[in-house]
């Protein structure tokens, strides 16, 4: 499950893109009585912290991993300081910048355990969508989300038959893990589009 | 999937939602090209289809072995988690399942959106167990090997999938020829695949494999995924 690892883009807009995974270890944590719990209330800290999508609320129960999308490195932070507050012994990953991740870890007394680094794309990349399409479609790490559907929302945003954030919502949907950023991905449309260059 | 042509209405919503472009309009029918329909159920959940064409099939072995590998709410049978992949590290604070001395690498075959028929994995695998690379035996792609130089069952080489990833890790010294079998195979292959390093973070902030990596030529994305440390046995 490296699906939030290989997002691409420029710094800038990455700045509004972080991910926080969490999960217990199977058959180690994850057999407490209490684990289901935990898992539960980690689910509810990301959701109280206004992440911009979040794994549906009927999968909370029955997922082993919660997934919640944030825009603002200022919410991960305090999303850290609750989860420590309340160490609840779940393990949190957090996806995005390396930079900003760790100065945040930093700031809230923690140090980074382990990375997971991105080397990017190999083999026939002239197979590849354009990058600014591919900045869409890799926000959602299992490709649910197809190159052609990118172009045309945009060709209904330039005629003017959807707007850019209900063609943000629609490119969303297939993402079922709560990771696709919409906020994001109506920056990336103004910019396909033309409205914002 | 197969859509019911005498349903089709030719809206091509499902044409546009196909993540492998598998799904064409031929005389105002949707029609999906078995060879490079991955079995992703994308088309199914997402396309909204009106009049309710869009079927999914009773698959037969050895096409049944597309869906693990495609659908994201497919969950492996050996994984015990939705996707393609494992717990890696993600919950490497917990179980140490990559030490100090040790790398890790994910490849995934077929990302970004492209896809892959399965016999790519001997690629890799191949290669890798020339190397003495340690698979993650939980990974659904462990499974598929069939002995110990790497090679994987023949009736699934022609399946194709939206991708799938190799899991490993070796002892930090064995990393460069890990790298080394990378760029050679990257001249070879007929798709695309991403690749994943991963490593424990030193208490004084170091990351041991970030000056291999740049001796040998590769450049590290700015952005990552870091396991911050609160889990707890």
């Amino acid at each position: 499950m490296t699906h939030s690892l290989h997002r691409t883009g420029k710094i800038n807009d990455l700045k509004s893109d972080y991910i926080i995974l969490a999960m217990l270890a199977a058959g180690i944590n994850d057999k407490y009585p209490d684990a289901k719990q935990k898992l539960l209330r980690v689910a509810e800290i990301l959701n109280q912290n206004n992440p911009v999508n979040i794994i549906p609320k009927p999968a909370w129960k029955i997922s082993p991993v919660i997934t919640a999308t944030f825009i603002d490195i200022e919410m991960v932070k305090n999303v850290i300081q609750t989860l420590i507050q309340e160490d609840l012994g779940v393990s949190i990953v957090i996806s995005g910048l390396i930079s900003e991740i760790q100065e945040a870890v930093k700031e809230t007394g923690l140090k980074m355990h382990t990375i997971h680094l991105s080397l990017g794309t190999f083999g026939r990349k002239e197979l590849l969508p354009s990058e600014e399409i591919l900045e869409i479609t890799t926000m959602c790490g299992h490709h649910c989300v197809s190159p052609q559907s990118v172009k045309y929302y945009v060709e209904l945003i330039k005629s003017g038959k959807i707007s850019v954030e209900n063609a943000a919502k629609k490119l969303s949907k297939p993402c079922v893990c709560g990771i696709f950023n919409p906020t994001r991905a109506i920056a990336l449309l103004n910019k396909l589009s033309g409205i914002f260059s | 999937m197969e859509i019911k042509a005498d349903l089709c209405i030719g809206c091509g919503q499902c044409v546009i939602i196909c993540p492998v472009q598998a799904i064409k309009l031929i005389d105002n029918i949707a029609v999906i090209d078995k060879t490079l329909c991955v079995e992703c159920s994308i088309c199914k959940r997402n396309a909204d289809c009106l009049v309710n064409a869009i079927r999914s099939r009773r698959l037969k072995w050895p096409r049944v072995i597309r869906s693990p590998f495609s659908d994201v709410i497919s969950t492996h049978k050996l994984t015990g988690i939705p996707g393609r992949g494992t717990e890696e590290m993600k919950t490497n604070d917990v179980t140490n399942r990559f030490g100090v001395d040790e790398i890790g690498f994910s490849i995934e075959i077929g990302r970004p959106g492209v896809g892959t028929h399965l016999g790519n994995i001997e690629l890799f695998t191949t290669k890798l167990t020339s190397i003495g690379v340690n698979f993650e035996r939980e990974s659904p792609v462990s499974a598929l090997l069939i002995d110990d130089s790497g090679h994987i069952k023949k009736d699934i080489k022609e399946e194709r999938v939206l991708s799938a990833i190799i899991e490993f890790k070796v002892p930090l010294n064995k990393a460069i020829l890990v790298l080394q079998a990378i760029k050679q195979i990257e001249k070879t292959i007929d798709t695309v695949f991403t690749v994943g390093v991963i490593s424990q973070v030193m208490k004084n902030g170091a990351i041991p494999i970030l000056d291999l990596l740049t001796q040998q030529g590769f450049s590290v994305r700015p952005n990552a995924k870091v396991n911050i440390g609160l889990g707890k046995v």
